[in-house]
C-alpha cells in the first residue's frame, strides 16, 4: 500500500495521520497566537506595529565640537551621528526630514551653560503644500516654533535653557512637522515631506 | 508488434531528449544575449564583472541575507529596514551552498539560480500536454527571454518558479500530498506561495466533483482522507516555520510584513494603483512612463487569469489571482517581476502563443530579441524593471 493512498478509516495509519494533522494544525494555532502577540522593545512596537510615529531611534553617538556648522547638504561630510532618525539623503540642496518627525543628537558634555542651536532649513516646493511649521523641543523640553513659507530658506536661533543637557551629557533635538504632506495619493505617512536641513550649529551662550 | 514499437519509442525518447536539451539550448542563448547586452552597455567593463553587474535591487540584499543571515534588532547598520521582509527558503539554501563553493556569493547564486530555472524549465513538461511547441517557447521565455535575469541573477523567482511548478504538476495528477509538500517550500520562498493552499483544496474539490458528478458529500469526502487534510495543514508549514523563527528571533512573527513600513510603501485599492498607473501620461513623447509598464502588466497578469477562469483552471486562476492582486495594495512596485514568474500566466501564454506554427515561430523570435533588449533596459536601472 502506498503512503500516498489514504488509509481505511480507523485503521492504525488513519488515527495516526489524523493525529498528524491534529498536531500540526495546533502547531500553527500556536505560532499564529504568538505572532499576534509579539515581545517586542517599545522603540519597535511604536515604529513597526503601532505606527504612534515615523522616527525610530538608532543608536548614534551624537560625536559634535562645539560651535562647529555642520553641513547637511551632499559633500559637506558624514552626520551619520548626529542624526537618530527622520532624515533621508544628503541630496544637492539639503538632508530631507522624511515623516512627521525627525531627530538630531548633540553630544555637548555635561555641561550646564544655556545654548543656542541655529537651524537653517528651507521648506519642500510641493504642489499644494501649505507653510510648514516646525516645532522644537531639546531632551523633552518646547525650545520654539518656526513658519517656513514654500520653498523659502530661513535661519532660525532656539534658545537651548541651561542645565538641559547636564545629566546625560547629550542633546537630544526632536522636530515635529506637522503640515508635512504627502507627495502622492496613498503615501505612507514615513514618506512625508516637510523640509530640508540644510545647516546647523550649537553655540554656547 | 516489436517493429511497430520502435517508431514509438524512438520518438519517445527523441521527445523526452528535447525535454532536456531544449532548456539547456535556451540557457546558453540566453547567457550569451544577456552577456552581449552588458558588453553594449558597459563597453569599458571588465567582462568579468559580467555576474555582477546582472545583480540590481533586491538582489544586493539576498547577497547580503545569504552571507550574513537576518538582522537582528535593533538593526546593526542603523536603517529601519529589515531584511525580515525576504522569506528564507532561497537566500539561506544560497547561503548553505556557498559554504562549500569557493566562489563569491553572486556567482554561487548565479549557478544556483541556473540549475533551478533550468530544472523549473525541465518539470513543467506535464503542464504542457505534449505540446512540444509551449514548451519550447516557455523555456525559452524563461532562460534566454526577456526577464530571465530575473531566472538567472540572485532573486528568489527561481525557486518560486520551480516550487510553483512542482505544486501544478502534482495538482494536476490529484497528489494532494506532493503539492502540499511544494507548497511547504513555496511558502518558505515567498509569502504569496502560502496561497497554494487554496489551489489544493479548489483542485481537490474539483476532483471529488468530477469523480462524483456533485458538490454533495464534499466535505465528508475530505474528512475521509486523512491524507489529503495532512496535505493542507502541511502546506503553509513554510511561513509557519519563518513566523516561528521571527517570533524567537525578533519577537515578532509578523515582522516581514510589520518591516514594510520601512520602504514607506503606499496602502490603497489596487484598482485605483492600475488606473493611477496606466494614466501616468510621458511628459514628452509617447513612449509610455514607468507606471504605465507596470500597470500594463497588473493588467496582462489579469486578463490571463480570467483566460485561466474560462478554461476552468481554477486552482491555477485562484492562485495567480491572489498573488498578483495582493502586492498591488501596496502599489505597482516590482509588478513586472510578479507577473513574469507566475508560472500558470506564463504556461498559458506560452500554450497561446504556440497554437499557430506562424504565431509560434514570431513569438520565439520576439522572445530571443527582447531577451537581448530588455537586459538592457536592466542595465540602465530601468525603475519599472525593480
Amino acid at each position: 500500500m502506498s503512503l500516498l493512498s489514504d488509509p481505511k478509516p480507523g485503521s492504525p495509519r488513519f488515527v495516526a495521520t489524523y493525529g498528524a494533522v491534529a498536531l500540526l494544525a495546533l502547531i500553527e494555532l500556536v505560532i499564529l497566537w504568538q505572532a499576534i502577540h509579539p515581545n517586542v522593545p517599545e522603540a519597535y512596537r511604536a515604529y513597526y506595529i503601532d505606527h504612534t510615529t515615523t522616527c525610530m531611534r538608532q543608536p548614534v553617538t551624537g560625536a559634535y565640537t562645539m560651535g562647529i556648522t555642520i553641513d547637511f547638504r551632499s559633500g559637506g561630510g558624514d552626520t551619520t551621528e548626529l542624526r537618530p532618525c527622520g532624515w533621508e539623503g544628503p541630496v544637492g540642496n539639503g538632508m530631507h526630514l522624511l515623516g512627521e518627525t525627525a531627530r538630531l543628537r548633540f553630544a555637548t558634555g555635561t555641561t550646564t551653560q544655556a545654548m543656542t542651536l541655529t537651524l537653517e532649513m528651507t521648506a519642500d516646493d510641493i504642489e499644494g503644500m501649505s507653510d510648514q511649521r516646525v516645532v522644537v523641543s531639546a531632551n523633552g523640553t518646547p525650545v520654539g516654533t518656526t513658519t517656513i513659507p514654500r520653498a523659502q530658506t530661513v535661519t532660525v536661533p532656539f534658545a537651548i535653557p541651561a542645565g538641559i543637557a547636564a545629566e546625560t551629557g547629550l542633546l537630544d533635538i526632536i522636530l515635529d512637522v506637522p503640515d508635512a504632506v504627502r507627495s502622492r495619493p496613498g503615501d505612507s505617512n514615513t514618506r512625508k515631506r516637510s523640509i530640508k536641513l540644510t545647516e546647523a550649529t550649537l553655540t554656547p551662550n | 508488434m516489436q517493429h511497430m514499437l520502435q517508431p514509438a519509442s524512438a520518438t519517445s525518447r527523441s521527445r523526452t531528449a528535447l525535454i532536456f536539451v531544449l532548456p539547456l539550448m535556451f540557457l546558453v542563448i540566453g547567457l550569451a544575449l544577456r552577456f552581449i547586452a552588458f558588453r553594449v552597455a558597459q563597453p569599458e567593463a571588465d567582462p568579468t564583472g559580467f555576474i555582477q553587474s546582472m545583480c540590481r535591487w533586491d538582489c544586493g540584499w539576498y547577497v547580503k541575507m545569504a552571507q550574513t543571515g537576518y538582522d537582528p534588532f535593533p538593526i546593526p547598520s542603523r536603517i529601519n529596514a529589515g531584511n525580515w521582509a525576504f522569506f528564507p527558503f532561497y537566500p539561506l539554501l544560497v547561503g548553505a551552498i556557498r559554504l562549500v563553493l569557493p566562489f563569491p556569493t553572486i556567482v554561487t547564486a548565479s549557478i544556483v539560480s541556473l540549475l533551478t530555472t533550468y530544472a523549473a524549465a525541465v518539470v513543467a513538461w506535464p503542464l504542457f500536454e505534449r505540446n512540444l511547441r509551449a514548451f519550447t517557447l516557455y523555456a525559452a521565455y524563461l532562460l534566454s527571454g526577456p526577464f530571465a535575469f530575473y531566472f538567472t541573477s540572485f532573486f528568489t523567482e527561481p525557486m518560486f518558479v520551480l516550487t510553483m511548478t512542482v505544486v501544478f504538476v502534482m495538482l494536476k495528477r490529484s497528489n494532494y500530498l506532493g503539492a502540499g509538500l511544494a507548497t511547504v517550500l513555496l511558502s518558505a520562498t515567498r509569502i504569496v506561495g502560502v496561497f497554494a493552499t487554496l489551489s489544493l483544496i479548489v483542485q481537490a474539490a474539483l476532483d471529488h466533483r468530477t469523480s462524483t458528478g456533485s458538490w454533495r458529500g464534499l466535505i465528508g469526502a475530505f474528512l475521509k482522507r486523512p491524507n489529503l487534510l495532512l496535505a493542507i495543514f502541511i502546506a503553509p508549514l513554510g511561513l509557519f516555520a519563518y513566523m516561528a523563527f521571527l517570533n524567537f528571533y525578533i519577537g515578532d512573527g509578523l515582522a516581514f510584513q510589520h518591516t514594510q513600513r520601512a520602504w514607506g510603501r503606499p496602502f490603497g485599492n489596487p484598482i485605483f494603483f492600475v488606473w493611477q498607473g496606466l494614466t501616468a501620461w510621458p511628459n514628452t513623447g509617447f513612449w509610455p512612463t514607468s507606471s504605465q509598464w507596470l500597470a500594463g502588466a497588473a493588467v496582462l497578469g489579469f486578463v490571463l487569469t480570467l483566460v485561466l477562469a474560462w478554461r476552468r483552471q481554477w486552482a491555477q486562476a485562484l492562485f495567480a489571482f491572489v498573488s498578483l492582486t495582493l502586492p498591488l495594495f501596496a502599489g505597482l512596485a516590482s509588478v513586472i517581476r510578479f507577473t513574469a514568474a507566475m508560472v500558470p500566466i506564463t504556461v498559458l501564454a506560452a500554450q497561446l502563443l504556440a497554437s499557430r506554427r506562424w504565431l509560434f515561430a514570431l513569438s520565439l523570435l520576439g522572445i530571443i530579441a527582447l531577451g537581448y533588449v530588455i537586459p538592457l533596459a536592466w542595465l540602465g536601472n530601468n525603475v519599472a524593471l525593480v
